[in-house]
């Protein structure tokens, strides 16, 4: 167990000013003590290390899925005033917008008894996925703009979806201000060939069953039944997203002499938000968000097609839940200290979890709350939630994001064989196919935290309530 | 190879020692080219590159992202790198061959670099790095 750190609740803990020189705020964050004898002193250090950026609000958060990144903790969340604040790439990630998106479908498990096999090698040849893929659909550079301005909405007028889709989207598939301007040529060149691609890593295109309800009026209003087939999405902004990281973060490091910013660690380089710097931050920014959120449109599109074509079901059968960004910076209004408040949010590896009555929410969700979708380790349940007020007031209405790792990935392929984890999940019923092995083993279920223990404690400490379990059937991974 | 891959949870961290700040330079681009594709040969592409920061921790950054950003939109992958630095001004030669999938699909993709704890330091017997990639 670390010192210097305080427990302050049956799952929350607090990070006492004086942790690093010059917190401005206390850190706090929620964990079981299961889960905070993994925790390292290094996330913590970063937790504190946000704690020290020039107009935080309140606390430097994190979730309990609170791990070593670089700048902020991944896992971390954190508010900054309109005026004193700043923004930071740090604070979202190289992969902008990488979130997740649930999709039911008609079906159940015996819908694809004998044909489980066909339908994920299906999906690996219709969803380009791993190092180097490109994408089928053909984008020309005026089109780009389109797809960072628009977002979800550019996929839909081009065929990829409806209009339905939209409204069941974090920020309805876009954020405003996005800046074209803001997202280089470089930049550019790299987005055109792939969007509507998966990616590698973590990424994945799940093939789930919803195996247990456990709030069965939220799960009715969330449109889901217990022995349903669904799918899930987990993707970024790719190439494009990486780009506008590195580029801003460059631009920003620079800018700290300028603004007088100290900072402990160059990764947390920022720019007070209504500055040049901070609004082209936010402008390319916003641009990658959208990005993403076509993209994962594009994919939802395929899988659907490849669905409706191998089950006869009807491609508006499969209705999309909810699509959540776990790697972003955005402009909301939080109740702080009794009064409204306009902030700029960071959630680095955090999901959105607003509770009921929200503005910004479906108003076919506003009774329960927000959508909350945790994507687990390949082999482990993956978890839908809702959104509470609890969250609201401790969190800027935030969660956790997924189950957060536990094991490098050198010591992964030093322990566990991607050859024998594939024969091992088949031999569970769950097919998983990827390009290579090696990559499999990296992202083997044991190097992650138990994703229900991650979401207990969320549940517990009531930041968002669970709502359906899902088992994984068969996965397609970068 | 002058890299090695130490413990970290969520990204990839490397160590790159070298006798010579070019050494250092050379072996990082091997080492994240390592990361993302596996075993790589030299095929007769060629590519030259020439870039300049205030610092050398800053081009050491910039020169990884735009490794990064050739790999993906040329569709090449390296396993050379001849490295000329003046002060803070680098050329560089990289040599290797065209991205085939069936061969480099060994690796994973390299979102960016970070400049959480990146600092080239002087020792005994040459300089030593480490580079924290996301993945």
């Amino acid at each position: 167990m670390l010192t210097g750190i305080n427990r302050i609740g049956d799952l929350e803990w607090e990070v006492p000013i004086g942790y690093v020189p010059n917190m401005r705020v206390p850190g706090r964050f929620f964990l079981s003590r299961t889960l905070a004898e993994t925790l390292e002193e290094g996330a913590v250090r970063q937790l504190a290390n946000v704690a020290t950026l020039p107009g935080i609000v309140k606390n430097s958060l994190a979730m309990p899925d609170i791990h070593w990144g670089y700048g902020f903790p991944i896992g971390g969340v954190a508010a900054f005033d309109m005026t004193e604040g700043v923004i930071s790439p740090g604070g979202v990630g190289f992969d902008i917008n990488c979130g997740v998106r649930l999709i039911t479908t008609p079906l159940t498990e015996a819908d694809l008894a004998g044909k489980k096999r066909e339908l994920i090698e299906r999906l690996f040849n219709a969803v380009p996925t791993g190092v180097g893929a490109k994408s089928t659909l053909r984008v020309s550079n005026k089109e780009l703009a389109g797809v960072m301005v628009d977002g979800a909405r550019w996929a839909v007028e081009r065929g990829l979806g409806t209009e339905a889709d939209l409204v069941r989207c974090e920020g309805e598939g876009a954020m405003p201000g996005a800046d074209p301007e803001a997202v280089s040529t470089k930049a550019r060149q790299r987005g055109v060939p792939q969007i509507g691609t998966l990616g590698a890593g973590n990424h994945f295109l799940e093939v789930q069953v919803a195996k247990e309800i456990v709030d069965p009026e939220a799960a009715k209003a969330f449109g889901i039944a217990e022995g349903q087939v669904c799918f899930m999405v987990h993707c970024g902004s790719r190439g494009l997203g990486h780009q506008v990281a590195t580029d801003h973060l460059r631009t920003l490091e620079s800018a700290l002499a300028k603004y007088r910013i100290h900072i402990p660690d160059r990764q947390l380089a920022c720019a007070p938000i209504d500055s040049p710097e901070g609004r082209a931050y936010y402008g390319g920014m916003a641009c990658a968000a959208n990005y993403a959120w076509a993209n994962r449109q594009a994919i939802m599109h395929e899988t659907r097609n490849v669905f409706a074509q191998m089950f006869g079901i009807d491609y508006d059968e499969m209705r999309l839940i909810y699509d959540v960004a776990h790697n972003v910076a955005k402009f909301e209004r939080h109740d702080v200290d009794g009064a409204s408040m306009e902030v700029c949010v960071h959630r680095k590896g955090a999901t959105r979890a607003f509770g009921p009555g929200a503005e910004g929410i479906p108003r076919e969700y506003a009774a329960v709350g927000q959508p909350v979708i945790i994507p687990g380790s390949m082999g482990t349940s993956s978890y839908l939630l809702h959104g509470t007020a609890t969250a609201m007031q401790k969190t800027f209405g935030s969660t956790c994001h997924g189950a957060g790792r536990v094991l490098s990935r050198s010591k992964a392929k030093k322990e566990v064989r991607g050859k024998e984890l594939r024969e091992h999940l088949a031999g569970e019923g769950i097919l998983v196919r990827a390009h290579s092995d090696s990559a499999l083993a990296e992202e083997a279920p044991e190097v992650y935290k138990p994703s229900r223990e991650v979401v207990r404690v969320v549940h517990e400490a009531g930041l968002s309530n669970t709502v359906v379990r899902l088992e994984p059937l068969g996965v397609i991974k970068g | 190879m002058s890299f090695e891959e130490l413990e970290h949870t969520a990204d990839v961290l490397m160590r790159v020692r070298g006798a010579t700040i070019h050494e250092i330079f050379a072996d990082a681009g091997r080492a994240m080219f390592h990361v993302m594709y596996g075993p790589c040969e030299d095929r007769g592409v060629e590519r030259h590159l020439s870039l300049e920061a205030n610092n050398l921790e800053s081009l050491l950054i910039d020169y990884l992202s735009e490794l990064l950003f050739i790999t993906e939109v040329e569709n090449t992958v390296f396993c050379t790198f001849d490295i000329d630095l003046r002060g803070t001004r680098l050329s560089a030669v990289l040599k290797g061959e065209p991205f085939d999938p069936a061969r480099h699909s060994a690796g994973t993709i390299v979102k960016g670099i970070s400049y959480f704890g990146l600092e080239i330091v002087k020792e005994e017997e040459g300089y030593v790095v480490e580079i924290i990639f996301d993945i």
